[in-house]
């Protein structure tokens, strides 16, 4: 299938990212009470470290959860229901990460006042509290055409993939990725395209699962069947 | 020279070609990327020792690595008297833990040493852009080298998660003052006034302890060692430390009887110099009580070839440790495809997922069980030996430690904002 466009655009200049973590300065929870506390006045990067650096930072593919408080929660609380209720958090469906912050706190809330005792860890295994800084760099390639990016996805690095389709929803107008906002910049033609990327349910997803779904997704406008 | 002899015939200019078809075309292009706002800049790294211990196996890849990516790296070292070696090592030891005196005797010496080193080393690091000075031994240089003008970083190795507090006050009093710190795990992290960023250790690929061995190597090992192959090899190696607990391993192989025969290799360090090693490996031999299909071996601490095929050889390798720092050996037998049964501790939980890279236990018991669950599917061995190595590659390959170096780098000195871009 190939892509008219209405107008021509600026080229997609391809960058990618790497991570470092550090400690967010704060002291570590040692009991559910404590996690209550810390959360409340932690900085707003730990919340996103925490629940969506996940994928890019040196960790296993596949987690039980994808959030540290919801693995800390079962794997160091041993309380199987709060790590359930953390979870099933996905930050994006959210306005702002904020409001994440307080949707934690409430659960954590509703579950001091159901157990009748606060859930305490052993020692060592409190949870600390992180941050990263990323730094973007320029991937040394870019792309002209809508085509080039479905020829360009399976090349890509995870890092970049994760900087372009994930992370870009922290800073772009719209909460969208890069492609879907670069892809709106040629006017008519490009909907098919736009509407494939946009139908991923990404956040439960590995990076390497994540990137086979959108090189599925929009392989049809390559004009090729998609393989895997 | 390691480098010259991987690909035959074949030139190769740069260091880093070497590591391409192993990490990945991408890895190798990600560390060009970031290293082009670096070039020319003057970085020293500075420790104890060139042979010999962790560090020092790092800094042999990672100095010629930073070079290759036109930084202009160096490799200093400090140096002293052998009291002043002694002395360094009861910092070592006191900084995991360990109950040692301090004296003022010991800290004259240790500053008296630290200032002829400052002398002879101060025009090459207030020249330097960046200076990492690796774990205590030279961490007093910061104070004495006034005009610097680059960025200082301590980058610590050792878990101070519990210091002896005497020790730990008199260093954090020399590295508070650094622009930052590396610790390996959030763990081990310590209160500092200045940001504390986290690099997981990584092994070397092609290092001697885990390249590809040559045909038949493995075997002849196994010869040379006095190991039949006959059964299935469980192995783990550590040197012959209580928190690793050997005694358990050995209570956990016992529990397999006849239904599931193996044997069991314990490989670890010579104990000669340790009293509690040379206390540790007697208790050892006694539970062994003879066994004919346990192995007991002191190795020699340069024998990674040998532990390279040890850990080949093995079906699975057990890391039963009660207490660990990050397990650099978990991940040397995950790049190596081998499941892991290990303790549920340290470094140890980032690495072992249950049902996927191995399993996690608590007791001499829960390793037996699982041993004996895998030993009976092989096909699952290979399975989760299959996702072990790519969790490596993804992870714990010297390719992404370099790349935490270079964004460290980066970010502290462009002053840390969350989110930075590079020209």
């Amino acid at each position: 299938m190939s892509i008219r466009t209405e107008k021509t655009n600026m080229p997609f200049f391809m960058k990618d990212c790497a991570l470092i973590a550090r400690m967010a300065g704060i002291d570590t929870a040692i009991n559910l009470r404590e996690m209550r506390e810390r959360l409340l006045h932690c900085p707003i990067e730990s919340i996103f470290h925490h629940f969506c650096e996940t994928v890019i930072r040196p960790t296993f593919d596949d987690p039980e959860y994808r959030n540290d408080f919801a693995i800390w929660a079962a794997r160091d609380l041993q309380d199987r229901v709060l790590a359930e209720q953390l979870g099933i958090i996905n930050p994006y469906s959210f306005h702002d990460l904020e409001e994440v912050r307080r949707c934690v706190i409430d659960i954590i809330d509703d579950r001091l006042s159901e157990v009748t005792y606060i859930p305490w860890v052993k020692m060592d295994n409190d949870f600390r509290f992180m941050r990263a800084v990323t730094v973007v760099f320029d991937a040394g390639k870019q792309f002209e055409l809508p085509e080039d990016l479905v020829a360009a996805l399976p090349e890509m690095s995870l890092s970049s993939v994760y900087y372009h389709y994930v992370e870009a929803r922290r800073r772009t107008e719209n909460h969208k990725d890069d492609f879907t906002v670069w892809l709106s910049g040629f006017g008519s033609g490009t909907e098919g395209l736009i509407e494939a990327l946009g139908c991923i349910d990404f956040y439960f997803m590995s990076l390497p699962e994540l990137k086979a779904c959108l090189v599925r997704a929009v392989a049809q406008f390559k004009g090729e069947p998609a393989i895997g | 020279m390691r480098w010259r002899s991987l690909r035959g015939n074949r030139q190769l200019d740069k260091v880093l070609d070497y590591y391409e078809p192993v990490v990945g075309e991408n890895a190798i292009s990600q560390l060009r990327q970031l290293a082009r706002d670096l070039q020319g800049a003057r970085v020293v790294h500075v420790n104890s020792t060139r042979v010999g211990g962790g560090v020092a196996e790092i800094l042999g890849w990672l100095v010629p690595l930073m070079e290759d990516l036109g930084l202009d790296t160096s490799w200093e070292i400090v140096e002293g008297a052998p009291e002043f070696y002694q002395i360094t090592k009861s910092f070592l030891k006191a900084l995991q833990g360990n109950k040692v005196p301090l004296t003022r005797r010991m800290l004259d010496t240790y500053e008296k040493t630290s200032e002829e080193n400052a002398e002879r080393l101060r025009p090459t690091l207030e020249d330097a852009d960046f200076v990492f000075i690796h774990d205590p031994q030279p961490a007093a240089l910061f104070d004495l080298c006034p005009n610097r003008k680059g960025i200082w970083v301590w980058r610590c190795h050792i878990d101070v998660s519990h210091p002896n507090r005497k020790y730990w006050t008199y260093l954090r009093s020399r590295v508070s003052q650094y622009h930052a710190s590396i610790f390996s795990m959030p763990e081990f992290a310590q209160s500092l006034p200045h940001p504390q960023f986290l690099i997981a250790p990584s092994i070397d690929p092609l290092s001697q302890k885990n390249c590809e061995l040559v045909d038949g190597e493995v075997s002849s090992t196994l010869m040379h060692l006095g190991i039949p192959s006959d059964l299935p090899i469980l192995t783990q190696i550590s040197r012959f430390d209580r928190f690793k607990d050997p005694v358990g391993v050995i209570e956990a192989f016992d529990l397999l009887g006849q239904s599931t025969p193996a044997r069991l290799v314990l490989a670890g360090g010579g104990a000669t110099d340790d009293p509690e090693g040379a206390a540790v490996l007697k208790e050892v031999r006694d539970a062994a009580n003879g066994n004919g299909r346990i192995h007991i071996l002191e190795l020699p601490s340069d024998a990674h070839r040998t532990i390279n095929a040890l850990q080949r050889a093995s079906t699975l390798v057990i890391q039963k440790s009660t207490k660990e720092g990050f397990g650099l050996t978990v991940t040397e037998a995950l790049w190596k495809s081998k499941p892991v049964i290990g303790g549920n501790v340290g470094g140890i939980r980032q690495q072992v997922h249950n049902h996927h890279t191995g399993y996690l236990v608590n007791s001499p018991q829960g390793a037996a069980l699982r041993v004996q669950e895998l030993l009976r599917n092989p096909v699952r061995i290979r399975q989760i030996g299959e996702r072990a190595t790519k969790f490596v590659k993804e992870n714990y390959l010297l390719n992404r430690h370099l790349r935490e170096y270079l964004t460290l780098m980066l970010g502290v000195r462009r002053g840390l904002t969350n989110h930075l871009m590079t020209n």
